[in-house]
Order: C-alpha cells, then structure tokens, then sequence
C-alpha cells in the first residue's frame, strides 16, 4: 500500500515560530513577540501595501495602470462607501477605513493568491485573517474607536443611541436592552464574519486539495483502483473553481468590513440627523 | 508508518481539541503584532497615500470641470460672435439693397427724363416735318387747279379749235 498523507484541513491554521522574540509579562500575561509565520504574513502585507502605494500613487492626470489600481482602491472607499454613507462628514475618517479596507484585502489575497506556492512545496502562504486573534482586534478596534469617538463627538448624548422614542417608558426601557445587545453584539459578528469565511474557504480548498493527492495515489496503485483518478481529477477541478470563488470572498468580505465599518461611523457622525 | 499517520492525526487533537485559532497561547503576540503593522500601515495611507491618491483625483476633477467650463465659456464667446457677425451681414445686406434700391431709381429717373427729352425733341421735329408736308400739299394742290385749268384749256382747245377764257374754265372747274 501506497504511503497516504493525512488528511488535516486544520494544519494550515497552526502558527509556529521563525524568529525567537522577546516575551513580555504584561500583568501575568505572557506576551511572546516571537516572528511566528502568522506575524511575518502581517509584515510581508505591510511591506506590500506600503511598496504597491509608493510606486503607484503618481499624481499624472492620465493614470498608468498601477495609478489606476490604486485610485480605484481609493475610490471604493471615498466614493462608493464613505462619500454616499456618511456624506461629507467623512472626509476625516477616509483614511481609517481606506487602511481597515487594504489590510484586510491584502491579508486575504495573500492567503489565496499564495497558496499556489503550496503546489510547488513552499510553505509561502497563511490565512492572517482566518486568526480569530486577528479578526477580534480588527473588529474590537473598529467598534470601540466609533464608540469612543460617539462620545467625543457627543458627550453623554450619544447614549440617546438606544433610546427609541414613541414606546412609552416601559416600552423605552425595553427596547434599550434590545438596541444595546444588538449595538455590542457587532464587533462579534464582525469578527465572526470575517474569520469564519476565509477559514471555512481555506478548510474546503485544503480538504479538496487533500482529495486530488490521496485519490491520485489509490488510482496509480493499478487495477480497479484505477478509476479512483475520476473523483482525483474532479477534485482538482473544484479547487481551481474554489480558488475563483475564495478570490471573490477575499475582496467581499474586505469590502463588507469596509462598508459596516464605514455604517457604524456613520451613526457617529450623523448622530441626531437620521435618527 | 502506520504510527507516523497516529501521530499527526492525534497531535492536534490532544493540543486543543479543535481549531488551532483557540489555542490562546499566540493571541498576545499576534494581537501586538497586528496592531504594531496596522498603526504603520495606517500611518503610511494617513501621512501618503490617501492625500497622495485622493488629492490627484480631486486634481484631476477639478481639472476636467474647469476644461468643460472653459470649453463651454469659449462656445458661448464664439456664438455670441457668430450672432453679431450675422447681425453685420444682415445690416450689411440691407445697406447694399438700399444703395442698389436708390442706384436703380435714379437710373429709371434719368432714363424716363431722356426718354421724355427724346420724345419731345421727336414731337417737334414731327410737328415740323407735318407743317411741311402740309404746306407742301396746299402748294401741290393749288398747282393742280392750275394744271387742271390748263389741261382744260388744251382739251377744249383740241377739241374746239378754239381756246376757253379763263374765267369759263375756273366756273368748270367748280
């Protein structure tokens, strides 16, 4: 019998260290800066980003294409996001929601685009953004900076967030609970979200990619076995699929954060016009 | 080989019984870590990009809006322009058919002036010419009485054999 590898979807997820790091104890918490792989994809995203910006944002009229690439990027944010969300009063927070948006993109893409690497054996690519650890900051960070910036912005005011006029006292009362459990339900289900599609994307594309070389090894062992390269070779058709779809989630869910982030701040900025 | 295969299935079991994203251990690192790369990130698109590529795109609309605008100023100038230069050409127009107007009727003038001249002078010779022929009829007809007179006498005379006094033939005559 053939040697057959494990099938271990969740392999890819385990983080290990590169580089020894200092540990620091902050309060009992041991917190370990080792270069794990998982912090040199966040780096390796960084130096992409900052290297895609400083050779693309030319200031030509006429855009070339990596001028073009990096406008529309903007674009999404400024014009399809924040311009008609917030309006104006977005303006300041462009910036935030433009860097949430290309980090998240960038981490996601990574996670896809690199996997190609695996086929040849490099271990290039990890899923940052399948870390729950990641996705919670993100999603922690985003929602308690709106908050935070409600109650600058606003002073005790901003508290009138969840007070929903016309239900009596009572009724008020009530429906506080519910406005308060469904406004600090949202860094969960923003972090939730996140993390579970690219890792429930990565576990199918690994779990089919496990398929094409255990199926493939049963069929070239001969005899009967042989049609066992049928559902191999199907299985390798639904990976180059799973790659297109898994591109699609990995831009679509940088935009939905984008985008939630973006309708969070806007209750902040436009606080007492909408409501 | 058949142990090898245990151990990598079990190994993960036995660390956390799940995904490897619940094993707390790296959530400090990975946290700090994460935050560290999205302050500079946001920093970097802050301090460069974001000024940097949202400002050319402002650049680039203001650009395009003020070359309409030019362009759209430039269309009115120049229609502006063709209205009064038609205006001219109308003005113009009207100014060469008056002069033509006024050059035909003193033309007609000074042609019905030499023809009334002409017709006049014509009147008068013709009025001449009449005295004449008029004056020439009364001569040739008092020449004819003689001649009738005469031609009387020398018929009667060839056929008489002698002459007619004048008085008989002026009271044949009639």
């Amino acid at each position: 019998m053939a040697q057959q590898p494990a099938i271990e979807p969740m392999h890819q997820f385990l983080i290990h260290k590169i580089i020894q790091g200092p540990v620091f104890h902050v309060g009992g918490l041991a917190v370990d800066m080792s270069i794990t792989n998982s912090v040199a994809s966040m780096i390796a995203g960084a130096v992409i980003l900052i290297a895609f910006f400083a050779l693309t944002a030319r200031r030509e009229i006429v855009p070339n294409r990596g001028q073009a690439l990096a406008e529309s990027l903007y674009n999404i944010v400024d014009r399809v996001l924040v311009g008609p969300i917030i309006g104006h009063g977005g303006k300041p927070y462009v910036p935030y929601i433009f860097t949430l948006f290309l980090v998240i993109l960038v981490l996601n893409l990574m996670s896809v685009v690199l996997a190609v690497g695996n086929v040849a054996g490099f271990d290039l690519t990890f899923a940052v953004t399948s870390q729950l650890a990641v996705t919670a900051t993100l999603a922690v960070l985003t929602f308690f900076s709106v908050f935070i910036l409600g109650f600058v912005k606003h002073g005790p005011r901003f508290l009138g967030l969840f007070w929903v006029s016309g239900m009596g006292i009572f009724g008020g009362i009530a429906m506080v609970l519910i406005e308060m459990i469904s406004y600090f339900v949202r860094p969960l289900t923003l972090a939730l979200r996140l993390f579970g599609n690219m890792l429930g994307g990565h576990v199918v594309m690994s779990l089919f990619g496990s398929f094409v070389v255990a199926l493939a090894i049963v069929g070239l062992s001969g005899g009967l076995a042989t049609l066992a390269l049928i559902p191999s070779i199907l299985s390798f058709a639904m990976i180059v699929g799973l790659t297109g779809l898994e591109l699609v989630v990995a831009i679509l869910q940088a935009f939905v954060f984008a985008a939630l982030a973006t309708v969070y701040l806007n209750e902040v900025v436009n606080f007492g016009h909408g409501h | 080989m058949a142990t090898e295969t245990q151990e990598s299935t079990a190994a993960p079991e036995a660390k956390s019984a799940g995904l490897p994203q619940f094993d707390f251990q790296w959530w400090p690192g990975q946290i700090v870590w994460f935050l560290i790369m999205f302050l500079v990130v946001l920093l970097f698109v802050r301090l460069f990009a974001a000024p940097r590529v949202g400002g050319t795109i402002d650049a680039r609309d203001e650009k395009i809006s003020g070359d309409i605008a030019d362009a759209r100023r430039l269309k009115d100038e120049a229609e502006a322009q063709a209205t009064a230069a038609a205006a001219e050409t109308a003005q113009a127009r009207a100014a060469a058919q008056r002069v033509a107007a006024e050059a035909r009727a003193k033309a007609q003038a000074e042609v019905a002036a030499r023809l009334a001249e002409e017709e006049a002078t014509l009147a008068e010779k013709g009025a001449v010419a009449e005295a004449r022929i008029t004056k020439a009829r009364d001569a040739a007809m008092a020449n004819v009485a003689g001649i009738a007179s005469d031609t009387a006498g020398i018929i009667v005379s060839k056929l008489t054999g002698k002459a007619a006094t004048t008085a008989e033939l002026t009271a044949a005559r009639g």
